[in-house]
C-alpha cells in the first residue's frame, strides 16, 4: 500500500498555544481514515494545514510523495485535496447552483473568457443531486438548514474533481436518515471513483461504519491509531476524552 | 437579444444626437460626464467586483496623463527635449498607468485586508508631492502643464470622442465582467478563501482586474487631460477627484459595471447644478450622507433601483395577465 497523503512532524502554534505538536499521520490509497479527538485538540487546524492556510511552524505535508508544504492552496486543490469547512462557509449572495459551480470554473482567464458560463450546468446538477439537493438548486444559504448546508460544503468540495477529500464534521445537525444518504454518496465515491476520505465527527455511530482505521489525537499530539473497535477501548485515547 | 438590449440601443441613438439639441454648456458638461463614467467604470472593475477599494485611481489617471503630456508637450522645455505626436504619447501613457500601477499596487494585492487601500492612498500622495518637487521646470511643478496638444477640437467633435471611448470601455467591461472572470471575482469579494479552496488563484484574478482597470484608468486619463489641454497637480491628485470617482460608482451600483456609467452622468449633473451650494467641505459632507445612505439602503445603488423597477413591473404584467 502506497500512502496518499502524509503529515509528518508538523508544529504549528496560535501565539503561545500549540494547537499542533510533532503531529504525524497518513491516509493510504484507497482509505477512509477517521480523525478523533476532543473539543480543540487540532482536527480542525491539521486540515488547514494540509490545505495550505497557514504554514506549519515545523513539518512536511506530503501528496502523492510530492513535498506540498509551500504550495499555495488553489495548486493543492488542482492536484485532488478538497475540504470541507467545519462551520459551513457559503457565498452568501448567491445560489447554491452558483456557489458549486465556483468549483467547475477554469483556472485558466482566457478560457474563462472565451468558454461559456453554463458549460458544467450539466455537472453541477448532477453533484447536487448526489448529495440530496434536488429541487432547492435556485435557494440562498440563509434559506437552508444547516443540514442542507453542509451537503452544499460536500458538493463544493466533489465538484473540484478530487481524489481526496477532508470532511469536517460533515454529519453534524443531521437526521439518522440524512446521515445514511451522505454515508451512501460517501461509499459509491469511494468505490466507483476511487476517492479517500478523511472524516472528522463527533458522532461515532456514523463514523464506525465509515472508516477503516482511526487516528486519535489530543492536544494537538498524536495519542493512537488502529481499527475502530479497538481505538475506543485503548486506554489512552478514553483518557482524553474522559479523563 | 434586440428585445432585452432595446433600452440600451434607444439611449444610443438619444446619446448620438444629443448635441444637435443641446446648447454647447451641456455638451462640454456631458464630455465631463462621459471621463467620469470611464474612471468610474475603471473604478468598478476593480473594487466594485474583487472588494479591494482603491483609493489610487487618481495615480493611475495621473500617471497616464503626465507621461502622454510630458512627452507631447511643445512649450517651455530646454533641448534635447522631443516633442513626440500623440498616436506615440497616448499609448505609453495607457502602458504607463499599467506598468506604474503594476509595480506599486501589485504587491500589496497579495494580503488580504485594507494594505491594498492604504497603499494606493499613499502612492497617489507620493506621486502629487513628487511632481510638485522634482524638476518643475519639466512638470510644470505646481501650475502644472498648459497648452497641451489636443486630439480633436471643438465641443462636439469631443463629445463624440468621449463617447466613443466610454461605448468601448464600457462593452469590452461588460464582456469581461459577465464571463466567468467577472464571477470569480465577485466571489473573490464574498469569501476569498473559500474561492481559492475551489482551487482557483484569486491572485491571479485580482490581477487580470487590476491590470484592465489601470488601463482603462489610463485611457481616460490620456484623452481627458489632451481634452482639456491642461494638467495640473491640484486637479489630478485631488481627493475630490478620487472621491467624484468613486461616488460615481457606488451610487451608480458596485459591481454592475453599467451602473457607474449612469453614475458618472448623475454626478456630473447633480454637481454642476448644485454647485452654488455645495461648495469645498459642504461637497465632501454631501459625499458621505449619500455613501452612507446608499451603503445601508440599496448597496447596489441606482443599479439596484433600476432591477427592482423592472421586477415591479414584470410582477405587474404577469398579474395582468392572469
Ligand atoms: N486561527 C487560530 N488562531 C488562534 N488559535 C487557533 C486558531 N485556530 C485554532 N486555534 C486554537 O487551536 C486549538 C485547536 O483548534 P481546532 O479548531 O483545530 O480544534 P478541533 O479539534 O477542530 O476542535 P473542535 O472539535 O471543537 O472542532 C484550539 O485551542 C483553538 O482555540
Ligand atoms: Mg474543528
Amino acid at each position: 500500500m502506497t500512502k496518499l497523503l502524509e503529515v509528518q512532524g508538523v508544529t504549528k502554534k496560535f501565539g503561545g498555544l500549540v494547537a499542533l505538536n510533532d503531529l504525524s499521520f497518513y491516509v493510504e490509497e484507497g482509505e477512509v481514515l477517521g480523525l478523533m479527538g476532543p473539543n480543540g485538540s487540532g482536527k480542525t487546524t491539521i486540515f488547514n494545514t494540509i490545505m495550505g492556510d497557514f504554514p506549519p511552524d515545523s513539518g512536511r505535508i506530503l501528496f502523492k510523495g510530492e513535498d506540498i508544504t509551500k504550495l499555495p492552496t488553489y495548486h493543492r486543490v488542482r492536484m485532488g485535496i478538497a475540504r470541507t469547512y467545519q462551520v459551513p462557509r457559503p457565498l452568501k449572495e448567491v445560489t447554491i447552483f452558483d456557489d458549486v459551480r465556483v468549483s467547475t470554473v477554469s483556472p485558466s482567464i482566457i478560457r474563462c473568457l472565451t468558454g461559456k458560463v453554463t458549460a458544467h450546468d450539466a455537472v453541477i446538477k448532477k453533484i447536487l443531486e448526489d448529495v440530496g439537493l434536488s429541487g432547492r438548486f435556485s435557494m440562498y444559504p440563509h434559506e437552508l438548514t444547516m443540514g442542507d448546508l453542509r451537503r452544499v460544503e460536500l458538493a463544493k468540495a466533489l465538484a473540484t474533481n478530487p481524489r481526496i477529500v477532508l470532511l469536517d464534521e460533515i454529519f453534524a445537525g443531521l437526521t439518522v436518515a440524512e446521515i445514511e444518504e451522505i454515508d451512501k454518496l460517501l461509499r459509491r465515491k469511494r468505490e466507483q471513483e476511487g476517492l479517500d476520505f478523511v472524516v472528522v465527527s463527533h458522532d461515532l455511530k456514523a463514523l464506525a461504519p465509515l472508516v477503516d482505521r482511526v487516528v486519535v489525537i489530543d492536544f494537538g499530539q498524536f495519542i493512537a491509531e488502529g481499527p475502530f473497535d479497538q481505538i475506543v477501548n485503548d486506554e489512552k485515547v478514553k483518557e482524553a476524552y474522559f479523563g | 437579444m434586440i428585445r432585452r438590449l432595446r433600452w440600451w440601443l434607444i439611449a444610443i441613438a438619444v446619446m448620438c444626437v444629443l448635441p444637435l439639441f443641446v446648447p454647447m454648456s451641456i455638451t462640454r458638461l456631458l464630455v465631463m460626464a462621459a471621463y467620469l463614467a470611464i474612471f468610474a467604470m475603471s473604478w468598478d472593475m476593480m473594487s466594485g467586483y474583487t472588494g479591494y477599494v482603491s483609493f489610487g485611481h487618481p495615480f493611475l489617471i495621473g500617471v497616464a496623463a503626465y507621461v502622454s503630456a510630458f512627452l507631447s508637450h511643445q512649450e517651455g522645455f530646454q533641448p534635447p527635449h522631443i516633442v513626440l505626436p500623440l498616436y506615440i504619447t497616448i499609448p505609453l501613457g495607457v502602458a504607463a498607468a499599467v506598468g506604474g500601477g503594476m509595480l506599486f499596487f501589485l504587491p500589496s494585492m497579495r494580503v488580504r485586508g485594507p494594505y491594498f487601500s492604504l497603499v494606493s492612498l499613499a502612492f497617489m500622495e507620493i506621486l502629487h508631492r513628487l511632481i510638485i518637487a522634482i524638476r518643475p521646470e519639466y512638470t510644470g511643478g505646481d501650475r502644472g502643464l498648459p497648452a497641451l496638444p489636443a486630439v480633436v477640437t471643438g465641443a462636439v467633435p469631443n463629445y463624440y470622442l468621449a463617447l466613443g471611448l466610454m461605448f468601448a470601455v464600457a462593452i469590452g467591461l461588460w464582456f469581461v465582467t459577465r464571463s466567468d472572470v467577472g464571477y470569480v471575482l465577485k466571489t473573490i469579494r464574498m469569501d476569498e478563501d473559500v474561492v481559492e479552496a475551489s482551487g482557483i488563484s484569486t491572485y491571479k484574478f485580482k490581477r487580470f482586474a487590476f491590470i484592465l482597470s489601470a488601463a482603462t484608468a489610463g485611457l481616460g486619463g490620456v484623452f481627458y487631460t489632451h481634452y482639456l489641454q491642461s494638467l495640473g497637480p491640484r486637479w489630478a491628485f485631488s481627493a475630490t477627484f478620487l472621491l467624484d470617482i468613486i461616488i460615481a460608482a457606488v451610487i451608480g451600483g458596485m459591481g454592475t459595471i453599467t451602473g457607474p456609467i449612469f453614475g458618472g452622468y448623475f454626478l456630473t449633473f447633480i454637481l454642476e447644478y448644485l454647485r452654488p451650494y455645495l461648495f469645498g467641505q459642504w461637497r465632501l459632507f454631501a459625499y458621505a450622507l449619500a455613501a452612507i445612505f446608499i451603503v445601508i439602503y440599496r448597496p447596489k445603488g441606482f443599479y439596484g433601483i433600476a432591477q427592482d423597477v423592472r421586477g415591479w413591473f414584470q410582477r405587474r404584467r404577469i398579474r395582468g395577465e392572469v
